[in-house]
């Protein structure tokens, strides 16, 4: 259990001593530590991480606290060694923190009835393209380099469809390359005609006004790819990690969902399956993310 | 982590795949979509113009814009707190102080405007000093997010430098390189790509947003001064700033119509349909109204109420809005800040007069005052005026099995509602001998067409006469809190303690609560708000409307009557697109799209006098209405 007061290069920002504080209750071993990434303001998330612990704890009967970590590394660095027991991440920042510290899939979160989403490939309705092949020369706008539908999954497409080899040779295959920050900037600079096409998740069009949607189509969509999991440290009391696991389920009732704001705001949650994530794990290592 | 649409995730680490949230709440009808939650700082900027824009100004809501954190932010701090937070910032906040202070438009105009500038650029200079290490994203994040406060006044005013700047803005993201994941992935940053994209933005800001002197402004739009110095103000599309709620309200009110409980398909009342379609409709009213997709149905969801409408400088509270103020139109502003708590129109055609005070004898009047006088439209024509008219005739108070004829409880009714009905009916010397059913007549829908002053408004100036205000009904009441003219009483309970305080009833508490329950039981519904389900979804909901509303074709194409048609085709096919964003059945979304186009071309086909070709596309239409609708839902 947590040892360290404060997790190296972690706890960055405006992090209120209570939270700070409130770490000693877990070190009698009873207690479970999350570690939460920054996605957004670090104000806002200590709000939301202090509700949330808060519930947990009274449903569990055990002291729960959370704390925001600097990053992925310094999350998974908590996970290694033991300042943190849970973490929430991407499925690909997961599959890396499996392969470097054995770290355990245990909740995926449900979007729409499923556990998964696409990456896209958006243009606009009036630009005449067709195909991915349609867009040799032309600009693409990616969310980011490390966002699986926003970069890894849609640009897969372009390999599979023959027309580039790997992601070094998309440079030459598009006229420009460009990674906006993120869905809504990827998306807006291809509707502002910024760009001939945007790569996002498959419900970034929403992102849009109405008017805007009416204008996007997408040519492309990759496979399925994992949404957001919950995770564990390896080594984690397994009777604690069943009771987090039927605790965090239990957000899916109607009673409770109004809390799924709180951590992340999915629909719901589903007991992850590590084998979902096979073609994570292929890309990964496709795109040198993995050895 | 609450996300909210479009995308809460703003200004920290680039999307890192996180999937995009769907709101809550679709807006049902063709209301306006919620904004992304804004930068704390530009919010303030964003609602201090909007604020400074109005007449006469509120100095005290144009300093709590500041002061206080804002809602339509992406989280709570006030403004003035992160300024003075940031390097360089005490400056800035001293600045906006002092303009407040002086109570100058001018002065204010600059000192918020130089204030958001200098942080962006302070942004952008901690940007740059990340970029070694790979961390300029998030400092490039939250500068972007500033950047927005100004971009719809540059893409306004100046098309050219707004594409400049957007690729500027994509640049700098691309070259600023990534740390990538766990040492995995990692793209170097492009220095010289950087700076020059940085130069690009910081050179048009500092010019045009932090310039020695600002040109004096009419508007209070983000306009680049090098534009309005060489050219003047050019107008920017109206905008509400970000606190504003125009949404429907959640959960959606349910609308009882006449016609429809008693079997009657809206379809075969072609009249009553366009009404529906005007009130649903922001083209029969004039600018701003009109581009910020305000209709009759914004206000009056479903023939009710809209209790969570609110517009910052002309609502004092949700549900509550000045309709004579600066906003809308201002040849007919008032110069009164008096928001109104909107009131609910079922059972209107029993309700006259109209408006609170009963100013307006007929509906019809009513009406065309609130399309061109309220909201800036042209004038009606009497065919648009009968088909509104005609529609809120069809409005019904909801059903309640609690009453029964004449206004009586029922058996259903609790004892306690029962021993409320009789006090409700016994007179007091304290209110000259009336009882609360002589004014609220329970056998005339609880109320009595007459105007009173019973005190709940205060004197505008000394000796004033004018306290009188329309009894109004008490059925339906349970769902339109909070209650009187202003909203000032959030509960049933708070309404009866009103009365008790104010007459000097000498009620018990017993009496009170047994009143209490009597209000809730007259004021109550079996089903008081619309029943979504799987099947029934808000989406299907609209386009069954939209649907219905373009079968007053069938009238209008035969009549060759373009003016009303052209009205309902600009309506129509903009709302058809605009739902098909809040369909669940994302796949069936370009049929709906599809079914616009072709709408848009019957339109197209109408303006140009081509009746023929009207009459061939508007046969598509309802014959790929009729296919799609079956694979819709
Ligand atoms: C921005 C919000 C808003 C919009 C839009 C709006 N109203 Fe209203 N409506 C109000 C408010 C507030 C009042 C109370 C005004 C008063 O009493 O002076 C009101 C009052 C009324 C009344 C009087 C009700 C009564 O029983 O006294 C009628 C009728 C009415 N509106 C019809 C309409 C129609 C028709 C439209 C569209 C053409 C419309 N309203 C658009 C806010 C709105
Ligand atoms: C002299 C006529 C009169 C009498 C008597 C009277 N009322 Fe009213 N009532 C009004 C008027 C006028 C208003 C509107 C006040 C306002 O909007 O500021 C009103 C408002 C209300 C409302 C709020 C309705 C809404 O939707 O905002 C309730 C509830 C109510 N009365 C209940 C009562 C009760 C209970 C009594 C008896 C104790 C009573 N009234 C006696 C005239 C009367």
């Amino acid at each position: 259990m947590p040892c360290l007061p404060v997790p190296r290069r972690s706890v960055l920002i405006g992090l209120g001593a209570s939270l700070i504080s409130d770490r000693v209750l877990a070190q009698d071993g009873a207690g479970l530590t999350l570690a939460f990434i920054p996605q957004e303001n670090p104000d806002k998330l200590l709000g939301d991480i202090e509700t949330i612990t808060a519930w947990l704890s009274e449903r569990m009967g055990i002291p729960v606290e959370g704390f925001v970590t600097f990053d992925h590394a310094a999350a998974v660095e908590a996970l290694r060694n033991g300042d943190a027991d849970i973490s929430f991440m991407g499925a690909l920042p997961f599959v890396l923190a499996e392969s470097e510290i054995g770290a355990e899939p245990l909740l995926s979160e449900v979007y729409r009835g499923r556990p998964t989403y696409r990456g896209r490939v958006f243009v606009r309705r009036d630009s005449g393209i067709a195909t991915l092949a349609d867009l040799r020369g032309r600009s693409i706008a990616f969310a980011d380099p490390i966002s699986e539908s926003g970069y890894l999954f849609p640009l897969d497409e372009f390999v599979q469809a023959g027309l580039i080899t790997d992601a070094g040779e998309a440079e030459s295959f598009f006229g420009e390359v460009f990674f906006a920050g993120g869905y809504q900037q990827a998306m807006q600079a291809m509707v502002g005609g910024l760009v001939d096409a945007a790569a996002a998740s498959q419900y970034a069009d929403l992102l849009l006004t109405p008017n805007q949607q009416a204008e996007v189509i997408w040519i492309a969509e990759s496979e399925p790819i994992p949404s957001h999991v919950v995770i564990a440290r390896p080594g984690l009391d397994p009777a604690i990690k069943e009771r987090f696991t039927e605790t965090m389920l239990a957000l899916n009732e109607p009673e409770n969902r109004a809390l799924l704001a709180y951590v992340y705001g999915p629909d719901g949650y589903t007991p992850a399956d590590a084998a979902a994530f096979d073609g994570v794990r292929e890309i990964a290592r496709r795109y040198g993310f993995l050895s | 982590m609450r996300r909210t649409f479009p995308s809460g995730r703003s200004f920290a680490l680039a999307a890192i795949g996180a999937l995009l949230v769907l709101i809550d709440a679709v807006a049902a009808f063709a209301t306006p979509v919620k904004q992304a939650p804004w930068h704390p700082v530009a919010a303030a900027y964003r609602t201090s113009l909007f604020l400074a824009g109005l007449s006469p100004v509120s100095w005290h809501a144009v300093t709590a814009a500041w002061i206080e954190a804002n809602p339509g932010a992406a989280f709570d701090k006030p403004a003035l707190d992160l300024l003075n937070a940031s390097p360089g910032g005490n400056k800035a906040s001293d600045a906006i102080r002092a303009a407040l202070e002086a109570r100058e438009r001018q002065a204010v105009f600059a000192a918020v405007t130089r204030a958001v500038a200098d942080l962006l650029l302070e942004r952008l200079g901690a940007a740059r000093s990340a970029l070694e290490d790979g961390d300029a994203s998030s400092a490039i994040a939250e500068a972007r997010e500033l950047y927005r406060a100004f971009e719809d006044g540059i893409a306004a005013a100046d098309p050219e430098a707004s594409r400049r700047l957007g690729l500027a803005w994509l640049t700098l993201n691309s070259s600023a390189g990534s740390r990538g994941l766990l040492g995995a992935g990692a793209r170097p940053a492009d220095a010289a790509r950087f700076e020059e994209a940085l130069a690009t933005v910081s050179e048009y800001i500092a010019a045009n947003f932090d310039p020695e002197t600002f040109t004096p402004r009419e508007r209070m739009a983000p306009l680049p001064e090098t534009v309005v110095a060489a050219g003047g103000e050019v107008a920017v599309p109206p905008v509400l700033p970000p606190a504003a709620r125009m949404a429907d309200q959640e959960p959606l009110p349910r609308l009882v119509l006449n016609f429809e409980e008693q079997g009657i398909d809206e379809t075969d009342l072609p009249l009553v349909a366009f009404g529906d379609m005007l009130f649903d409709s922001a083209q029969i009213f004039g600018d701003p109204a009109r581009s910020l997709g305000i209709a009759c149905s914004t206000c009056h969801n479903r023939s009710d109420v809209n209790r969570d409408l609110f517009i910052p400088g002309i609502s004092h509270q949700p549900g509550a809005v000045d309709v004579d103020s600066a906003l809308f139109n201002h040849v007919s502003n008032d110069l009164r800040d008096d928001p109104i708590d909107i009131p609910s129109l079922r059972g209107v055609r029993y309700t006259a007069p109209y408006g609170r005070d009963g100013r307006f004898a007929s509906l019809r009047d009513f009406s065309r005052n609130v399309i061109v006088g309220e909201f800036g439209g042209s004038e009606p024509t009497p065919f648009m005026l009968d088909a509104l008219v005609a529609y809120m005739l069809e409005f019904d108070f909801l059903p309640n099995s609690k009453l029964g004829s004449g206004g009586l409880l029922t058996d259903s009714a609790s004892p306690a509602a029962r021993r409320g009905e009789a006090l409700f009916r016994r007179p007091f010397a304290q209110m000259d001998g009336r009882a609360c059913a002589s004014c609220h007549v329970p056998s005339s829908n609880f109320l009595d067409r007459q105007a009173h002053d019973i005190g709940s408004v205060s004197a505008a100036y000394a000796g004033a006469q004018s306290g009188a205000l329309d009894t109004p009904t008490l059925l339906g009441a349970r769902f339109t809190a909070p209650y009187f003219h202003d909203g000032s009483l959030p509960t049933l309970a708070s309404v009866v303690d009103w009365f008790d305080d104010r007459y000097e009833l000498g009620m018990t508490e017993g009496e009170r609560s047994d009143l209490t329950a009597y209000l809730e039981a007259v004021g109550d519904a079996d089903e008081p708000y619309e029943p979504f389900d799987e099947y029934n979804t808000p989406f299907k909901l609209a386009f069954e409307e939209l649907t219905t509303f373009a079968s007053t074709l069938d009238l209008l194409i035969p009549r060759r009557d373009a003016e009303h048609a052209s009205l309902l085709i600009d309506t129509v096919a903009a709302d058809l697109a605009a739902d098909a964003s809040a369909m669940s059945n994302l796949e069936a979304k370009s049929d709906v799209y599809a079914l616009a186009t072709i709408l848009a071309e019957v339109g197209e086909a109408i303006s140009a006098a081509d009746w023929t070709a009207a009459e061939a596309r508007w046969s598509e239409f309802k014959e790929t209405q009729a296919d799609v609708a079956e694979r819709m839902f």
